[in-house]
């Protein structure tokens, strides 16, 4: 029988490796959040932006040797073109002048961006080949008893937080976070408040973009050499998952969704298989579609 | 049981209905004659061609089934595929049952699991049941790697010899049945309740359409068929590997499919099929990689500017087809 403190040690890691990845995990469903709870439009190609800005910080770094960090900042402001262009190649012929979701614009928008996401990945597998590559940056760690926990993986985490917290200010103390907020609410009744809504709906696809194409550079912290085009196909998943978990358009709800999911994820691979565990992690979806669709949050 | 009203036996007064069919469906039926004959006489290159364009139409009717009747977008369909190709192959590698009957087990058991899921998934709408579908196939093929019994990340490989004739004419009549299943639920009563779940579920549902049962029936038909192919794809390979039966692609190109050709059509999962297939084919061998961009520019295309796909914006544009071509 293994030594029990080990398994607690184990166990430990897991719960606190877990939260580290969970953050960051939260961010990359925060930007897919905002777009499913403004535009209402489920992205599908949500992990090719993804990995897209994992690229752009692989790039970074080896052309002008920033940090992954400094990458996501530069990330986050191509993710708001990125953003503009998306919805206005994509969405806007679809979104222009409707006043709700219909389910015929839902599965437009559905096989749109789902082709995209096979155009985006396939041409980079073409540009920067199939091969997995990383970026040699450490930020050291720290002990704490047995237990050694990576600093950039630390840093990575609040930075997460942190700006899921400024979007949540932005939402709710600003002029135009509040007219977002209407728009997503209530099409007709925010444009006769004089609300734009092409550019409302523009501006918070644009933030959705920025968040995830950071959360793709802070993606490569937490895994070193996991970088390779085919990469969101296994993070668009999670975020749909955690998105779902937490309840479209709650801010929060992705914090929370996300944290689960991290903590499923590594305390999952403690005790068992790591190809249980991620199945497991995605399962629970299917429950908590079943008994409580608004997500876990109220 | 109720239901059952829908699947009676066919009647002598039917047998003359079934002669009276559309131009477009003697026109796919005189297509797969002339495919079934023209199949002997061929060399094996060819056939093998043939044989994967076939098990592309199947696949793409078998996604019509539920994406294309119903609007429901099937994600992770590529699960009962998967499921039906590790059955054949559990039960061809350790019983040593024939390769062609065995496709019947996998077919039974796509059937059984898009039943399961079915009820479950299907109350969930929309992008909901997109979502779900989707982490279904993931963690299936999760699942299956951690089972020693099939093989873990190595899969079921089986010497099983090249058989293409055989093989080509299991995935016709799995094609041929499915056309005409479709002929049968889109010319019918069943397919009145479908168009009316497309259009609008509650308002269908107002109207006293049982519409869990009808999607469900679909939904079986698609898993059927799903798993049907996925054994003969798994045949045409000798073999199960974990990457390539749960590989998402393959739902993606079922999708492509559909929505390329015109979801909901009679005719148009062939069409998409063939479009499909030809640029597939073509780039596989000149730049590996570039197909699926020219797919997925094709799909992002066509849903945005013609949602309807070839098919229905020829039925749409062009008023004189809309007699002949369904």
């Amino acid at each position: 029988m293994p030594d029990a403190s080990a398994i607690v040690d184990q166990l430990v890691f897991g719960v606190v490796y877990g939260l580290l990845l969970g953050c960051v995990f939260a961010l990359l469903a925060h930007g897919l959040n905002l777009i499913w709870g403004i535009a209402k439009v489920v992205n599908i190609a949500h992990g090719e932006f993804i990995m897209l800005g994992a690229y752009g910080a692989f790039f970074l770094n080896l052309s002008l040797g920033f940090n992954p960090l400094q990458s996501a900042a530069i990330d986050a402001v191509i993710g708001l073109a990125v953003g503009l262009a998306f919805y206005f190649g994509v969405l806007h012929r679809e979104l222009r002048g409707k006043e709700a979701m219909t389910p015929r614009s839902e599965m437009v928008t559905l096989v749109a961006t789902f082709g995209l996401s096979l155009l985006i990945a396939n041409a980079a597998k073409i540009a920067w080949t199939g091969d997995l590559v990383g970026i040699p940056w450490s930020a050291g760690s720290v002990s704490l008893g047995s237990l050694r926990i990576p600093m950039g993986g630390v840093y990575v985490a609040i930075l997460s937080v942190a700006i899921i917290f400024l979007t949540h200010v932005f939402f709710t103390r600003t002029h135009l976070g509040l007219a977002i907020r209407a728009y997503s609410q209530d099409i007709p009744a925010a444009q006769l408040q004089g609300i734009n809504p092409t550019f409302v709906s523009a501006f918070g696809t644009s933030l959705g973009f920025a968040a995830t194409m950071a959360g793709g550079a802070f993606l490569t912290v937490m895994f070193p050499t996991g970088i390779n085009p085919y990469m969101g196909a296994l993070y668009a998943p999670i975020s749909y998952v955690i998105v779902v978990l937490g309840g479209p358009g709650k801010m929060w709800g992705s914090l929370v969704g996300g944290l689960t999911l991290g903590v499923i994820l590594h305390v999952g691979q403690v005790f068992l298989d790591s190809s249980i565990a991620a199945a497991i992690a995605f399962l629970t979806l299917i429950p908590v579609l079943i008994f409580r669709p608004e997500g876990i949050l109220r | 049981m109720k239901f059952l009203r829908f699947l009676r036996l066919p009647t002598i007064s039917d047998l003359g209905s079934i002669l009276k069919v559309g131009p477009t469906a003697w026109g796919i039926a005189i297509c797969l004659g002339v495919v079934a004959v023209g199949a002997r006489y061929v060399s094996t290159y060819p056939l093998t061609i043939l044989i994967s364009l076939l098990v592309f139409a199947a696949l793409a009717y078998s996604m019509n089934f539920i994406t294309g009747l119903t609007g429901y977008v099937s994600f992770g369909h590529v699960v009962f595929m998967g499921l039906g190709a590790y059955a054949w192959g559990g039960v061809v590698g350790t019983f040593h049952w024939s390769p062609l009957g065995s496709v019947v087990i996998g077919g039974t058991v796509g059937l059984l699991f898009a039943l399961g899921l079915g009820a479950v998934t299907l109350r969930f709408r929309g992008v909901y049941f997109a979502i779900a579908s989707l982490v279904t196939a993931l963690a299936a093929g999760n699942i299956i790697l951690a089972i020693p019994a099939l093989g873990g990340g190595q899969g079921i490989v089986l010497n099983l010899g090249f058989e293409p004739l055989s093989q080509f004419y299991t995935i016709w009549l799995i094609l041929a049945i499915e056309v005409g299943l479709t002929y049968w639920v889109t010319h019918g009563r069943i397919g009145y309740g479908l168009r009316a779940i497309k259009g609008d579920e509650d308002a269908a549902k107002t109207l006293g359409i049982d519409v869990t049962r009808l999607k469900l029936f679909v939904f079986g038909l698609s898993g059927l068929f799903a798993g049907a192919v996925g054994s003969v794809n798994a045949w045409t390979v000798s073999g199960v590997f974990p990457e390539a039966a749960f590989a998402l692609l393959f739902s993606l190109l079922m999708l492509a499919m559909v929505i390329v050709g015109g979801s909901g059509t009679f005719s148009g999962p062939l069409v998409g099929a063939v479009v499909v297939y030809i640029p597939h084919t073509y780039f596989l061998t000149v730049a590996s990689g570039a197909e699926f961009i020219v797919i997925g520019a094709m799909v992002t295309f066509i849903a945005l500017v013609v949602p309807e796909g070839i098919v229905g914006s020829i039925r749409r544009y062009i008023p004189i087809l809309r007699g002949i071509l369904e």
